[in-house]
């Protein structure tokens, strides 16, 4: 019972880590454009603004996947772990639950958007479907070499291989896969040149075009967990995990900015294009680097 | 106590009696399937976990039973899946231009699929595999397509005749002996390759699997719907048995490749599967009628079934065998999900239909719980098979199947997506709007005991997982590590009830924000955002022909040449015998005989001379 007040407040912690944190970006990078930028809580402003606003609703499975697309992350967001301490479940944070029990999340938010009945939010679940296909398998070829490496599938227990004496971090043991993760970890954040499913000029917002009021104050909760849930997976697998909270917010904080920064300096690919990229270079990076790890035994 | 020749004879002898049954009314002897099935199944499950099956044979000459858990297992399963499917028949019965023979035929297919799995003996195998071909095989045309079934014949009969050659070998090896065991043991060296190569032939002619899959699409969309559901369900996993007799019971001594320390045939077959992986998800991404679409889906199951069993270790038995019971269960529900759909509304093609969910609730809910168990996402079974089949991919660091089994997971998404959004989400089209309703209550029965039982095989997998260790045992497989709440992989626990309960509390804890916010005012589906352009019709704001045309466009160059190949085959043969027809079988009968002549002298050329 206690694990499970544990787990909520993580993804409590999650939501409220990432809304600053974002805020806070937004801040970074409206001074790299030479603007002032809002403040760094206006996204809580936007959320609370949101929930408390009534709203439209297109029938009972417009609101049941809200609630199924909330619920899944929030569940996903329990199994994390924050420190090597704070968690809630300890040997239960196996890698592939984050995979997959994402994945009803994204279900419930796929299965609401088309039922709206707007082909805009159709068209958005199609191309956020194909990215998936796309960053999807060489992140998972990269995990397979640390899993194979590890011989364990637990994210805590990834984290604390790399923290024991003798082993680097996979971010300097894997640095093919490494960058691999990077680029995956873009396509799963939808960073731009990846953010084709949202593409606001092109399909207004894409699966969002229904939302507004409390729903899509819901799915802006959503999304900002699964941020969390993403970049502390990338936390835990490749910079070694923190073994306090000061150095996971500030590994959090770096991975999150970086990513963001890169991203801000790109156009928008079209969605074959993300396909073919993710399938050419990624693909075949994340291949040569399980070869050489798990055949070869080359890790630094 | 329950004798199983008893069993078979009364559904032999039922078949005959709803034969009759038919003629007199057509639903009198779909009821009889119901019953008889139901028969089937309740006494071999219910006996079979006792271990208090008789194998005892009084009647039936030369047939002889054993009760294996590998056998029973399957059995129970496809007996499980004949019984759910056939609280369908009545309602589809009166599409049929022979409706007393599709009962009849049913429980023929029923009959043969237990004897194959309670045998002992090769010689019997093979004749009730024979019967099940050929039962279904007249099944299919029921759906108004002959071009079908030929496609099935022709696949099945080389898979027959591959295992037919393979039993023969390991006859006469076995001093003209058909006992299944005795004989597995007594081929050795390149005639155990062979019998190996033959084996997983008809392993693969059966289950769908790359090369031999072409004929399971045509079969699955064109058959009639519950006998769709059978073969996807039940029939398919007759493949799945014969895969396991090859790859663990016969399994070749051959090559052995050191640094992935596998066989090479194994490995070989493992990559096989892969392949059968990316082709079906490709092939189902790009599919109109949602048939079709499952069916390609079941072909990319079929190979994680061949993967896992190819690896051939502890968590890679359990997870094939698992996903077996798991995708039996989730594609049987998904078909009967579709097959419903196309009863109320006369076509399975999704871009006809749109909004289905308004009409249809509960069958929509079935399909959804049976895609996310498809799809491998929690709490449902295929998330069980498939993180053991991953678990063991990952352990045996094949990199190259990992790829295919990775691209086919996340491939899943996509495509079981696509009749969610098409056919039962979107706009509502105003043809069938008003024509359709709930299916009956009838048909409501099993489609909401396979989502029970989706569910319950993802929530709590333990008695299932030990039943099959008993079969990992018998084959001489370790057994996996099973406790009350957590299964043990190669490099991990998975507890699946901890993650429903978790699941759960998310929801809840979603539902809660959900309620105590602002009620929120409904709208018509119609009372969209459209850029301010003014649309009035439902069709032009469904959005679902060609769904992920910008991917598919990425391959559609490449997608016929399967298909190509067997076609220039066939051509190929086809000249063969004309070939032979003009040389041989001429109009002047003179060189005929003097063929005839000729090929007698030299079949008894060591006689005369």
């Amino acid at each position: 019972m206690i694990n499970v007040l544990i787990g909520l407040g993580v993804a409590l912690f999650g939501f409220v880590l990432q809304t600053a944190i974002g805020g806070i970006n937004r801040k970074i990078i409206a001074r790299l454009q030479k603007r002032r930028g809002p403040k760094w809580y206006q996204e809580f402003i936007d959320i609370f603004k949101l929930l408390s606003k009534r709203a439209i609703s297109h029938g009972w499975i417009f609101d049941f996947g809200v609630i199924m697309a909330l619920g899944g992350i929030i569940a996903t967001a329990m199994f994390m772990p924050v420190t090597n301490n704070i968690v809630a479940f300890g040997e239960y944070d196996n890698f592939f639950i984050f995979v997959y029990l994402i994945a009803v999340g994204m279900l419930g938010m796929a299965m609401s958007a088309s039922g709206s009945g707007n082909p805009l939010a159709s068209i958005g679940v199609m191309r956020a479907l194909t990215t998936m296909l796309a960053y999807e398998v060489p992140f998972m070829i990269v995990v397979l070499t640390i899993i194979n490496l590890t011989g364990t599938s637990s994210v805590g227990e990834i984290a604390l291989f790399q923290q024991m004496a003798g082993n680097n971090w996979f971010m300097i043991a894997l640095p093919i896969g490494f960058i691999v993760a990077v680029l995956s970890l873009m396509g799963m954040l939808g960073k731009k040149p990846f953010e084709t499913y949202i593409a606001p000029a092109e399909i207004a917002s894409g699966p969002m075009v229904e939302y507004g009021g409390k729903q899509l104050g819901m799915l802006f909760i959503m999304h900002e967990i699964t941020i969390f849930i993403e970049v502390s997976l990338f936390v835990h697998l490749f910079l070694g995990g923190a073994p306090n909270l000061a150095i996971f917010l500030v590994k959090y904080f770096s991975v999150y900015t970086f990513v963001n920064l890169i991203s801000n300096v790109n156009g928008r690919f079209k969605i074959d294009q993300v396909v073919l990229f993710f399938y050419k270079w990624p693909l075949l990076l994340a291949v040569i680097q399980a070869v050489m790890a798990i055949y070869l035994k080359w890790v630094i | 106590m329950a004798n199983l020749e008893l069993i078979l004879l009364v559904v032999l002898l039922s078949g005959v009696l709803a034969y009759l049954g038919g003629k007199i009314h057509r639903v009198i002897g779909t009821i009889i399937t119901i019953f008889v099935s139901g028969f089937a199944f309740v006494s071999i499950a219910y006996f079979g976990f006792n271990d208090i099956l008789d194998t005892s044979n009084g009647f039936l000459p030369l047939i002889t039973f054993d009760v294996t858990y590998l056998g029973l297992y399957f059995g129970i399963i496809v007996t499980f899946i004949f019984f759910m499917v056939s609280f369908f028949n009545p309602y589809f019965i009166d599409k049929y231009k022979y409706p007393a023979v599709y009962s009849m035929l049913y429980l023929f297919s029923l009959a043969g699929v237990i004897g194959v799995f309670f045998t002992n003996n090769f010689m019997t195998l093979f004749f009730f595999f024979e019967l099940v071909v050929w039962s279904s095989l007249f099944l299919i045309p029921l759906g108004k397509c002959k071009h079908a079934a030929s496609w099935y014949y022709g696949f099945s009969a080389f898979g027959s005749f591959a295992l037919l050659f393979a039993i023969l070998i390991m006859s006469v090896n076995n001093n003209g002996s058909f006992e299944i065991a005795s004989s597995l043991l007594a081929v050795d060296g390149g005639n155990r390759i062979l019998v190996f190569i033959l084996v997983m032939v008809a392993a693969f002619a059966k289950l769908g699997a790359f090369p031999l899959h072409i004929w399971l699409p045509k079969v699955l969309t064109n058959a009639p719907d519950p006998v769709t559901s059978v073969f996807s369900g039940g029939l398919e996993k007759l493949g799945a048995f014969m895969a396991v007799v090859g790859l663990i019971k016969i399994l070749p001594s051959g090559f052995v490749i050191d640094v992935l320390d596998m066989h090479l045939s194994h490995y070989f077959i493992a990559l096989l599967g892969a392949l059968s992986i990316v082709f079906g998800t490709l092939m189902a991404i790009r599919q109109d009628d949602a048939k079709k679409l499952l069916a390609y889906s079941s072909m990319s199951n079929g190979g994680y079934i061949l993967v896992a069993l190819a690896i051939a270790s502890d968590t890679s038995f359990s997870g094939a065998l698992y996903h077996v019971l798991a995708h039996a269960l989730a594609s049987t529900a998904a078909f009967l999900a579709i097959g419903a759909v196309k009863r109320q509304t006369g076509t399975s093609k999704m871009s006809e239909l749109g909004g289905v969910i308004h009409k249809m609730p509960i069958t929509y809910l079935v399909y959804l719980i049976a895609i996310i168990s498809m799809a491998g996402i929690p709490p449902m079974g295929g998330f069980i098979s498939k993180w053991l089949i991953f678990q063991s991919v990952i352990n045996e660091g094949l990199i190259i199947i990992a790829i295919a089994t990775f691209f086919g997971s996340i491939g899943s998404f996509l495509y079981v997506f696509r009749p969610l959004a098409a056919l039962f989400l979107g706009q509502e089209i105003p043809e069938i709007k008003n024509i359709i309703k709930e299916a009956p209550l009838v048909m409501q029965i099993p489609l909401i005991t396979l989502s029970l039982l989706n569910i319950f095989t993802g929530v709590y997998p333990r008695d299932i997982l030990l039943f099959i260790n008993k079969v990992a045992v018998e084959l001489g497989i370790n057994p996996l590590e099973v406790s009350t709440w957590y299964v043990k992989g190669n490099n991990g626990y998975l507890n699946p009830a901890l993650i429903s309960g978790i699941f759960g509390v998310g929801v809840f804890v979603s539902y809660i924000i959900f309620i105590v916010l602002k009620k929120s005012k409904k709208v018509t589906l119609m009372d969209t955002y459209t850029a301010g352009n003014f649309v009035y019709t439902e069709e032009l704001l469904h959005y679902s022909v060609d769904f992920y045309a910008p991917l598919e466009r990425l391959y559609e160059k490449y997608i016929d040449i399967m298909k190509n190949f067997y076609n220039s085959l066939a051509n190929k043969v086809k000249e063969f015998g004309n070939f032979v027809k003009y040389f041989f079988f001429t109009n002047k009968p003179e060189v005929t005989v003097f063929w005839i002549i000729v090929v007698i002298l030299y079949l008894l050329w060591g006689e005369i001379v």
